[in-house]
């Protein structure tokens, strides 16, 4: 962990550009597995908009971190990232696309095509993803059987293989269990296994080592590390512990009730971020350069899910806040490598640290 | 699937009904203020009548033979037609009410009384009590009841007296099931608990806390197998137990029209829309009744013969007796 | 690999090795006989219900069989002695069942035939139409059951809930009188009455049982797919079914092994508990469609009080029916082999 002090570094673009470039400045999108673009979606049957213009990519061999509050639409997005919108969802504005391919609004048999053998997904409870009844051999296996074609030894083999590449000790035990006989760890071991056995090229993983205990979790982190190393796996990982998120990925997306407030390279993020609240998560999570011994929340409530504010959506709570962030939408603005901002004052170098001793 | 045993929550709700709360006794008022509950009991407020004087409120003799008028269409003459003996239809369906109404009244009657009673009762008898009276449900619970209805005739008689009684017994079981269950859901309460630790007597908990609470349930269940009882009846008489030829039953009605059905192929229906009639204003009354008190239900097979059965996701725990 | 400084809360994931648990055959066995174990004193307990019946009856079988004028009181109390009627009660029950259980049901009071011979000459009948019944039942109920869950919301699942409402009230005898009217006198499609065995011809007896079949399973098919609607719906909710989703397997697959699997359950419950009601239904059949089975011998023995008759038939109706609830139960058993118990 870098402890250099926030300092006000140049831009490299001009301050107050508006980033209307989508690109990030990456070489074209041939190696971008994942890319949204201005995503809407609607929840309650239309009701509220619970996301509102996001957008994001994730190339190959690249692990990028989703971050922000229950509610900030984290897992929503993944969700659409994944075709399995919950029931009264809705895509109302946006694309996404898959390896080039626009799959915003695909059918249940194209998704079908596309999961499990291009993209793959483990998530918070494993427990609750698996099937409770049959044994996690039966249903890895049962993948490898209907994508893959094998044979049902050949399967059985390879599952037996794919457990162990995942590190769990005893695969020919653990094949013979259902979920319920095994532990939070080894099940989400199991869950990865699944997951990548068809060598997907994206793994969006929503919450995946929230539920596990310290040292499983660094064990699962270094997975991932592995599957990114050797396979070239490019790795959405969902999280609201900043930890954990600078830990393993290369780029972070900081997203705040709804919207990408701040989105760069994990290191620049951590080392140099220019959003408010980014500031404050990282304050509260004691990550970097904001460590502090005491505890530290932020003031007040996100907006309720869908509310409809004029201005920034963090105005409220955000102690640099001034007239001009309550004016209109607040577009994203480019203010480093890679490094996007969407806030009113992002030229200013804010640091919310200072302002909070003043 | 769980039912709520929070001890001081005094009902669930599982539909419609007042949420929480305390539960008055369903007064008629309250269930009156549905449309199909007014209907029903118009309906069954008719059958009422029928079953006291339906024999002299009939326009024809039900037993008068004429040759000359048989398998007559509904006419202005006989307003339901004639059967095959030339007798009126209306008249003998009439006639007929008072038997199947009071026989299955009886069952009713007494499955209410063999099964409320250890409903209740086996909730604060202990639990070898009540491992005892659930076997015994299970045991009858096993019984087609038509068998076990028609070996009573062969022991005590060919009379539609005797053969609902053992309807009655088989009964009792759902009464026994249901009550059980309503009275655990209530005894479990706070306020419960408060009062036996004041000293009251089982007997008088029973009596203040848990009767009130439990009678929504019991009626709604007495509804349902009312209807059970009357289509038991039905079938009994069809079949040709407990009649007395040529008196008429509505399942003899039945009976003979389907051995004619060539020369009158719509007669079934007639008396068959009858028995559909009363079972379904039953039914609809036991609805209205779950409507306006919110009882909790049960969701069980009926012992006789299945008639509307309670529309929540089973309580499998209570349905299934030798699942562990 | 270090991790840096957290402010988490506690995780609930157990750290190391798979919690031992007893092997799953076992507990699976174990709760099998524990089943079995509650069923012994069920069958004891209805057999003894249906024997004392014959104990109810006030009529005086020597006299009977005797006739008018040979049943003198010696005569009488020889013949009585000879049939074992002059034990307790309990003591002639209990050479009953244990007769009964070799296959001895004794004889008819008055054509001396042995009970278990007039019983297995027309067992064939019910177990062809109580069979199929529940054949049609599963493939009735279930398809709706499926169907309306599926399409959830759907003018299809309003519909089959609507209907389902309405046969769940309507017992064997009336569809089966509906059936008769319809389709074998007006259409004309399918006799009405009568019995041909199997070994005579598949297509006549399949055209006879169909009729009473579909008239038993009607009912039971309705509170079948009621209940498999709930259950499926409820399951389809279930994230494991997202789980299978996003792992690319097909949804047909989907939902007959991974959805089906887990709300099968309360359904099948429903069969082993409508069954009793089945088989009353089956006597109706067999009034409606003049049908050669147990409900007709049950009748005519009644009428004659032919007591041994009559008991021996309620021994054999209780264990068919239990013996179907076995079966029901293993099916569950296998269902849900997990290890915490019965359920999703």
């Amino acid at each position: 962990m870098t402890t250099s002090n926030l300092s006000t570094s140049p831009d490299i673009a001009a301050p107050g550009t508006v980033a209307g470039l989508r690109s990030d400045g990456a070489d074209g999108a041939a190696d971008e597995v994942l890319r949204v673009d201005d995503l809407h979606v609607s929840v309650h049957h239309g009701a509220a908009m619970a996301i509102r213009g996001i957008s994001l990519r994730v190339r190959a061999g690249e692990i990028v971190g989703l971050v922000g509050e229950s509610g900030s639409g984290k897992t929503l997005t993944c969700r659409t990232a994944l075709g399995v919108l919950p029931p009264g969802c809705a895509i109302e504005r946006g694309t996404v696309a898959f390896a080039g391919q626009d799959v915003t609004a695909r059918s249940r048999r194209d998704w079908e095509r596309l999961h499990g053998s291009h993209i793959g997904a483990v998530f918070q409870d494993p427990a609750s993803y698996l099937t409770p009844s049959i044994t996690v051999g039966s249903q890895l296996a049962e993948v490898l059987r209907v994508k893959l074609g094998l044979g049902r030894r050949a399967a059985h083999r390879r599952a037996l293989e794919l457990f162990g590449a995942v590190g769990l000790h005893q695969p020919e035990r653990v094949y013979h269990q259902i979920p319920a006989e095994l532990s939070g760890g080894m099940l989400q071991r199991a869950m990865i296994a699944i997951a990548i056995s068809c060598d997907p090229q994206l793994l969006v993983a929503d919450e995946a080592t929230t539920a596990l205990d310290v040292t499983i979790q660094a064990e699962v982190i270094e997975l991932l590390l592995q599957l990114r190393d050797q396979r070239g796996l490019a790795v959405l990982f969902v999280s609201h512990d900043l930890a954990v998120v600078t830990e393993l990925c290369d780029r972070v997306v900081v997203f705040y009730a709804g919207e990408v407030v701040e989105s760069g390279p994990a290191e620049e993020i951590v080392t140099r971020p220019r959003h408010p609240y980014t500031q404050a998560l990282l304050q509260v999570a004691s990550v970097g350069d904001f460590r502090r011994r005491e505890l530290r929340v932020i003031a007040g409530q996100p907006p309720r899910v869908g509310a409809d504010i004029a201005g920034c959506r963090f105005a409220a709570r955000c102690p640099a806040a001034i007239s001009a962030c309550r004016a209109g939408a607040v577009q994203p603005v480019l203010v480093g490598d890679q490094h996007q901002v969407r806030c009113v004052r992002a030229a200013d170098a804010v640091n919310v640290a200072e302002l909070a001793a003043r | 699937m769980s039912r709520s045993s929070i001890p001081g929550e005094l009902s669930v709700a599982k539909e419609g009904g007042a949420a929480g709360g305390q539960r008055s006794l369903i007064g008629p008022r309250s269930v009156l203020r549905l449309r199909s509950a007014r209907i029903a009991v118009a309906v069954l407020v008719v059958i009422g009548i029928l079953t006291a004087f339906g024999a002299t409120l009939a326009p024809q003799n039900p037993l008068t033979v004429n040759a000359n008028a048989l398998f007559q269409g509904p006419g202005p003459h006989h307003l339901l037609g004639t059967d095959y003996l030339g007798r009126d239809v209306l008249s003998r369906l009439m006639a007929g009410t008072r038997l199947s109404v009071l026989t299955a009244l009886e069952a009713v009657g007494i499955g209410l009384v063999l099964g409320t009673g250890p409903g209740i009762a086996t909730v604060f008898l202990g639990r070898w009590f009540d491992f005892a009276a659930n076997r015994v449900t299970d045991a009858l619970m096993t019984l087609p009841w038509i068998f076990f209805a028609v070996a009573v005739t062969a022991a005590l008689g060919n009379g539609l007296v005797q053969a609902m009684v053992p309807v009655g017994i088989l009964l009792a079981p759902f009464f026994f099931r249901v009550t059980r269950a309503a009275t655990l859901e209530h005894a479990r309460a706070q306020y419960v608990e408060a009062a036996a630790l004041l000293g009251a007597t089982k007997l008088h908990i029973v009596r203040v806390h848990v009767l009130r609470k439990v009678l929504p349930t019991i009626a709604v269940t007495t509804a349902s197998m009312a209807a059970a009882a009357l289509l038991a009846v039905s079938f009994l008489t069809f079949l040709g137990i407990g009649v007395q030829p040529p008196a008429p039953t509505w399942g003899g009605v039945l009976s003979s029209d389907l051995g004619y059905l060539a020369q009158a192929p719509w007669a079934p229906f007639i008396p068959g829309a009858l028995i559909a009639i009363t079972v379904g204003a039953l039914n609809a009354l036991a609805d209205a009744f779950r409507d306006r008190s919110g009882a909790g239900t049960l969701v069980l097979a009926s012992p006789i013969i299945r008639t509307h059965s309670t529309l929540e996701p089973a309580d499998d725990d209570e349905q299934s007796q030798y699942v562990a | 690999m270090t991790v840096a400084g957290l402010i988490r809360v506690a995780s609930t994931g157990t750290a190391g090795a798979a919690v031992p648990r007893p092997r799953r055959s076992r507990i699976a066995a174990a709760r099998l006989g524990g089943g079995l174990a509650v069923l012994v004193p069920i069958v004891i307990l209805s057999s003894f219900i249906t024997y004392s019946l014959g104990a109810l009856s006030n009529s005086d079988p020597a006299a009977t069989i005797l006739g008018q004028d040979a049943a003198t009181p010696a005569a009488v109390r020889r013949l009585n002695h000879a049939l074992g009627l002059d034990h307790p009660l309990v003591v002639q029950y209990w050479h009953w069942l244990t007769r009964a259980v070799r296959g001895n049901l004794g004889h008819s009071y008055f054509t001396q035939i042995p009970v278990s011979q007039s019983i297995s000459q027309r067992l064939p009948v019910d177990l062809s139409i109580a069979l199929l019944a529940v054949v049609l039942a599963v493939l009735i109920g279930g398809s709706a059951g499926v169907a309306a869950a599926i399409r959830r919301g759907g003018w299809l699942d309003r519909g089959v809930t609507a209907v389902c409402s309405a046969a769940s009230t309507l017992p064997a005898f009336v569809v089966g009188i509906i059936l008769v009217v319809l389709f074998a006198m007006t259409a004309h499609l399918l006799p009405a009455n009568g019995y041909v065995g199997p070994s005579t011809s598949i297509g006549q007896w399949l055209e006879h049982i169909i009729l009473p079949s579909l008239a038993l399973s009607l009912q039971v098919s309705a509170d079948i797919a009621r209940q498999l609607r709930t259950s499926l719906v409820e399951v389809l909710e279930q994230d494991y079914i997202v789980g299978a989703t996003v792992r690319g397997l097909p949804y047909r697959r989907i939902l007959v092994r991974h959805a089906l699997r887990n709300a099968a359950g309360p359904a099948l419950t429903i069969l082993g508990n409508d069954f009793p009601i089945m088989l009353s239904g089956a006597v109706a059949a067999e009034a409606v469609f003049s049908l050669p089975g147990l409900g007709q011998l049950l009748l005519e023995s009644a009428q004659t009080r032919d007591i041994p008759v009559v008991q021996g038939l309620l021994l054999v109706i209780s264990s068919f029916v239990i013996v179907v609830n076995l079966i029901v139960n293993t099916t569950l058993n296998w269902l849900y082999r997990t290890s915490d118990g019965i359920g999703t």
